[in-house]
């Protein structure tokens, strides 16, 4: 298979072969080497605020609950019955003393421990070691300032390692202000036809399809300027942004005018306000670079394998792979905790019109994406290629910021690193064979004074 | 709620109400996106809600800012929506998809107000995509209908929506 895999993709040409997004044997391995052994979100830690609140999701396709304990802390817990294997939790989310199965009544506390068996003493003779028994327990969960993350691999790099430099942007949105940040609204969730990797290359590096895909939305919602990119793809300030790679395969589109994340707004004067009033807060705990340039621009960050988070447009999303050629989307608004109710409201609102059920950006891409999985399932398709070869060899390193960095919104420079990065997973036995790099690190002091 | 129960609309509200539902759901169908924004009140509103799965002994507060929407439009919204579809870059829909809606259940119901009806009915609406597939859409809608002159305008429709995961890549279509 790893002779296989080596062929699939060429990261210094930039050529994909199209069985990747079509093949269930490829599919299987993913399961097993990506979202078994990657660090997967789970949830914000401002989704299950008290004891006893759980958020039920998915890591790949194993079913999951996260339950808030009574000290505070999180667990995750595979949502399946240690006796039969029946799902324990049919709820999206909520808050409970206990989870119980429908089949034959066993009941699990908050901590996973089994608390309740019918009929214990009379059929089972007292002879049942319920400590044996109590929930599977997902063998890591860490958290990095509200975000949560489960991982299966007990020989994985800590969560901090794992995310290496895609922390300095990051906290471009979870740390730039006192308050932190919140999910708000609930789970916008839409199966496509689609294999899981092509909307995660699209938002982590495609600014090409933006003008053209979106010609139509741009033309109804458009306030400001946004690196120059216009309907039609007729123009591009290849200046204005930044296409950010190398950092154990997460991945950053970046403006650098500190306002385009709400070019999408039709009404973006209160949001602005906030910025402005906010703007010497976030330079002094940031930075000059993330406060005045980052912070409130346009950008788009992707934690391999499967969440995009996108200050600025302000939607946070996890793609759940049902299958090779079928996805569950999930999408929430992101907030800070410091913007007034006011500012929070719009955000929620103006997500939910631009990338919700509805969004007029969104609606433009599930079918392009579904398109993309179908030309790839042919006899003939199938040993095909597809190619992300834009501006190859034009990356380097960038005063103030961590990684190769390609000039630009449209490059294709950040897909290439996401699809090595899926390579190398792919062909390592294990973790101990995953490469780390955080190309042109920042120190500490240097990223402060930035 | 209502102190007392009003009397029921007149038959020819009850028809003139039904056939305006079924008018605008051929308009729709049709594509004739302007002859249904003209349906609209001018203070409409039109929305529908997101949720989510919940044990009914659940007993979560409210979320602090509320559930979010799918669609929570007004009718510079709506309008907005329209120009989007109309300008002639959204691939999605060109070549034009098959739609069908059908409206059911209608139920119209007397308001406070001498001028207006309540009305439930049931939207069942049929795509058949350019992708080749076929999704079903079914929704519940609560609307506020007007007599103005000699029309019946929407002036407000709440909607709920029966999926809880959304079976379509888009919503470039409306209840």
């Amino acid at each position: 298979m790893n002779d296989n895999i080596a062929d699939l993709v060429d990261s210094r040409t930039g050529r994909q072969s199209r069985s990747i997004y079509a093949s269930e044997d490829i599919y299987r391995q993913e399961l097993e080497r990506i979202f078994g052994r990657c660090w997967l979100f789970l949830v914000h830690t401002s989704q299950i605020p008290k004891p006893g609140d759980y958020f039920r999701t998915f890591m790949g396709e194993d079913d999951v609950i996260v339950i808030r304990q009574k000290d505070g802390s999180i667990k995750a817990f595979l949502n399946s019955c240690t006796h039969r294997g029946n799902r324990i939790c049919r709820a999206d989310r909520g808050n409970a003393r206990a989870f119980t199965c429908n089949y034959h009544g066993w009941s699990f506390s908050p901590d996973g421990a089994l608390a309740g068996v019918p009929l214990e003493s009379e059929a089972y003779f007292g002879e049942l070691d319920r400590t044996k028994f109590g929930l599977i327990p997902v063998t890591k969960v860490a958290e990095y300032k509200g975000l949560v993350f489960g991982c299966w691999d007990a020989n994985s790099p800590s969560l901090d390692d794992y995310l290496g430099d895609a922390k300095f942007f990051l906290d471009v949105w979870l740390d730039a202000m006192p308050g932190g940040s919140a999910l708000l609204g609930e789970t916008q969730k839409m199966v496509l036809g689609t294999n899981w990797k092509l909307p995660v290359e699209n938002v982590c590096g495609d600014g090409y399809h933006l003008g053209w895909a979106h010609a139509g939305a741009m033309a109804a919602v458009q306030s400001m300027d946004l690196t120059g990119l216009s309907v039609g793809n007729s123009g591009v300030d290849l200046d204005g942004g930044l296409s950010v790679a190398g950092m154990n395969g997460h991945m950053v589109l970046s403006a650098l005018d500190g306002v385009s994340g709400y070019a999408f707004y039709p009404d973006p004067k209160p949001i602005l306000e906030y910025l402005e009033a906010n703007r010497q807060t976030v330079i002094d705990r940031l930075g000059e670079v993330r406060g005045r340039q980052v912070w409130g621009a346009q950008v788009n960050i992707t934690i391999f394998p499967n969440l995009q988070l996108l200050p600025g447009l302000n939607w946070f999303r996890v793609y759940h792979p049902k299958g090779p050629t079928q996805i569950e989307q999930w999408t929430w608004a992101m907030a800070e905790n410091d913007m007034p109710e006011a500012v929070k409201a719009q955000i929620l609102e103006n997500q939910c019109l631009t990338f919700g059920l509805a969004g007029l950006f969104d609606n433009d891409d599930g079918d392009n994406l579904t398109a993309c999985t179908e030309q790839s399932r042919g006899w003939r398709t199938a040993q095909m290629d597809v190619y992300t070869n834009m501006a190859l060899g034009r990356s380097g390193k960038r005063e103030g910021f961590p990684g190769d960095i390609a000039s630009g919104l449209v490059s294709e420079h950040n897909q290439r690193y996401f699809y090595r990065r899926w390579q190398e997973h792919m062909m390592a036995e294990t973790w101990a064979e995953v490469p780390t790099y955080n190309i042109n690190s920042l120190t500490d002091e240097e990223a402060e004074h930035a | 709620m209502l102190d007392r129960p009003l009397a029921p609309p007149p038959v020819e509200v009850i028809v003139a109400v039904t056939q305006a539902l079924h008018r605008e759901a051929r308009l729709l169908d049709n594509e004739d996106l302007d002859g249904w924004l003209a349906m609209l009140g001018k203070d409409v509103s039109y929305r529908l809600e997101l949720k989510s799965r919940r044990f009914r002994a659940d007993r979560s507060p409210p979320l602090p800012l509320g559930p979010g929407v799918i669609f929570n439009e007004d009718l510079g919204r709506l309008k907005m929506r329209v120009d989007r579809l109309k300008s002639g870059f959204v691939w999605a829909e060109d070549p034009p998809n098959y739609i069908r809606r059908a409206v059911s259940n209608v139920e119209v119901l007397a308001n406070q107000a001498d001028n207006e009806v309540r009305v439930h009915s049931v939207l069942v609406m049929h795509r058949n995509r350019i992708d080749g597939t076929t999704r079903l859409l079914t929704a519940g809608r609560t609307d506020r209908w007007r007599s103005e002159g000699s029309c019946w305008l929407l002036a407000s429709r709440d909607i709920v929506l029966d999926h809880s995961v959304m079976p379509d890549s888009n919503l470039n279509a409306f209840f």
